[in-house]
């Protein structure tokens, strides 16, 4: 094979995918390395399946190159397929099997044993739920099986598809800290979500994908500050007027918001000091933006 | 637990668990067996002067068989294929003849089990089926049958995307079949040409084989040339199959 250095886990070039008149996949170069967090970011139909599925191997790229974990990717290769976990709908179950069931059938295909199934259920957290017919789970728990089953068999690169979309607060925290545990143990993780302060929370690098191209790529912190300089201070309105606010030095733009005024500032240090002179700090709240801002900026249709 | 023994025990689990399937892969043959029974009981054929049961139950036998196997592989083909369990199982380094042979070797069981309930409840004085000595023949023209049909549950498995859609192309193909093929109404009586579209038809050979087996309606070689049509037939469907074959509902 091409590219085998041990440090890179996934390796693309300049891959396209066209169906039709849909340029789905437009020349991404791309490149993962083991042992990291990785996002795809982007609104529907950007072209982010398409892309996990060429990696993946389950479909062929009209032109590039793919290579993942120094092997080109293919339904049938048994060399790779081992080492890859792939994320599934939370559909994709044996009919009538047990939660335990299921899982030992998949990791049967692997050739792992019964203990991987009991391993793979309480790392996610439904070792009680083991002999719930897979029917009965609720949409969380669902969920969490068939990340389960992405993880049954131990592998080293790990495809997850909108994990956590289907679960409440606590059990998405809990998952974090699962996908958290699956990095600290050196494994790779690839992963699309649409909610984006759980990309920035977990994600050692994100791309953001728009129309078949990556528009963004990097750690989110670069990529927050390298979009916006500007910190935003919100005092509580009725303490500073926007004529007050405006005559301090370093600040940008005043706006006024329903319950506080809002100064922009690329310096907030004196800023602050200044408004302690003249409001009082109570009260008053930095907000400095999100990756949310910068995912916005980039794939607003404006 | 290879992929094999895997595989099979899901479908096995998947299987027993349906109640629904369950009733009609073993008792809904049974239940033709009693109306056809309780119909035609005591009476015999006006052209050949065999008792009519000698038709009947190798007839509803083999249409039994036939329909359990294109059911269930259809079904479980387009279910797997729309809830992503195909694109799981392609993701995996098994083999994909494990994948074939436990699915294969399940619809073997579910037809000799149905088989052996049916022809047990055949024997009883009421319905008065009677065994010719042949009748361990009838297990390799049941091989043969459920294979030809197996294919054709593949295919359209293939071809539907939801429950109603296999149940629909399935009925459409099953029901004219077995009348066409003599299975509820010996073809003796049909008009001619409608004996000879039967020819035409694989159905006709696993009742004809089955029936020259089990009564003694045919001799060895007719039993021989009913299974090498049989084989025939599905090569031909495997062959289909393999054509229509999708992992995926996605183009």
């Amino acid at each position: 094979m091409s590219s085998t250095n041990p440090e890179e886990a996934v390796v693309i070039d300049s891959v396209r995918k066209r169906y039709g008149s849909i340029q789905a996949v437009d020349g991404i170069s791309l490149t993962i390395h083991r042992g990291e967090f990785f996002g795809l970011l982007g609104p529907n139909g950007a072209g982010k399946t398409t892309l996990i599925e060429i990696i993946e191997g389950q479909r062929k790229a009209d032109s590039g190159t793919v290579s993942v974990l120094g092997f080109r990717p293919g339904p049938r290769n048994a060399d790779l397929l081992p080492r890859l976990g792939v994320q599934t709908q939370a559909s994709a179950f044996f009919v009538r099997l047990t939660a335990r069931e299921h899982l030992e059938t998949v990791a049967a295909l692997y050739r792992a044993g019964r203990e991987a199934a009991q391993r793979a259920l309480a790392l996610v957290g439904l070792t009680e739920q083991a002999d719930i017919r897979v029917e009965d789970l609720s949409g969380g728990q669902r969920q969490r099986l068939a990340i389960a089953a992405a993880l049954v068999h131990d592998p080293e690169l790990i495809f997850l598809d909108e994990p956590t979309a289907a679960l409440d607060p606590q059990a998405r925290r809990s998952l974090w800290q699962v996908l958290r545990d699956l990095k600290g143990a050196g494994r790779t993780i690839v992963y699309t979500t649409h909610h984006l302060d759980e990309a920035e929370a977990l994600c050692d690098r994100v791309a953001i994908v728009m129309n078949g191209q990556i528009r963004a790529l990097g750690s989110p912190a670069r990529l927050v500050a390298e979009a916006t300089a500007t910190t935003q201070l919100l005092v509580p309105a009725g303490r500073l007027t926007a004529e007050a606010a405006r005559a301090i030095p370093g600040v940008l733009k005043v706006t006024e918001e329903a319950d506080a005024i809002v100064l922009e500032t690329s310096d907030s240090g004196p800023v602050l000091a200044a408004i302690d002179q003249i409001a009082g700090l109570h009260g008053v709240r930095t907000r400095t933006a999100s990756l949310e801002d910068v995912y916005l900026d980039l794939t607003n249709t404006r | 637990m290879s992929a094999y023994t895997a595989l099979s025990r899901a479908g096995y689990y998947a299987y027993v668990r349906d109640k629904t399937t369950l009733f009609f892969t073993f008792a809904f043959p049974l239940l033709f067996l009693v109306v056809f029974g309780l119909i035609f009981s005591g009476k015999s054929v006006q052209q050949s002067g065999k008792p009519y049961i000698d038709y009947i139950a190798p007839g509803v036998l083999s249409w039994g068989v036939a329909n359990a196997a294109v059911f269930g592989v259809g079904f479980v083909l387009m279910q797997w294929r729309r809830d992503d369990l195909l694109r799981l199982i392609r993701m995996t380094p098994a083999p994909l003849t494990s994948v074939l042979g436990s699915r294969y070797v399940l619809a073997l069981a579910i037809g000799v089990v149905q088989s052996a309930l049916f022809v047990g409840i055949a024997l009883l004085p009421f319905f008065g089926l009677t065994l010719a000595s042949t009748w361990p023949l009838a297990l390799a023209v049941l091989v043969l049958g459920v294979t030809a049909f197996l294919m054709v549950g593949v295919i359209v498995g293939s071809f539907a995307r939801t429950p109603e859609a296999v149940a629909a192309i399935a009925n459409c193909l099953m029901i004219p079949m077995a009348f066409l093929s003599g299975s509820f109404f010996p073809l003796d009586a049909m008009p001619a040409w409608m004996q000879s579209l039967a020819h035409a038809l694989p159905l006709y050979y696993f009742n004809d084989g089955v029936s020259a087996a089990l009564t003694g309606s045919g001799s060895g070689a007719d039993i021989l040339v009913d299974c090498g049509v049989l084989a025939a037939f599905a090569v031909v469907f495997g062959a289909i199959a393999l054509k229509t074959f999708r992992w995926s509902d996605k183009s």
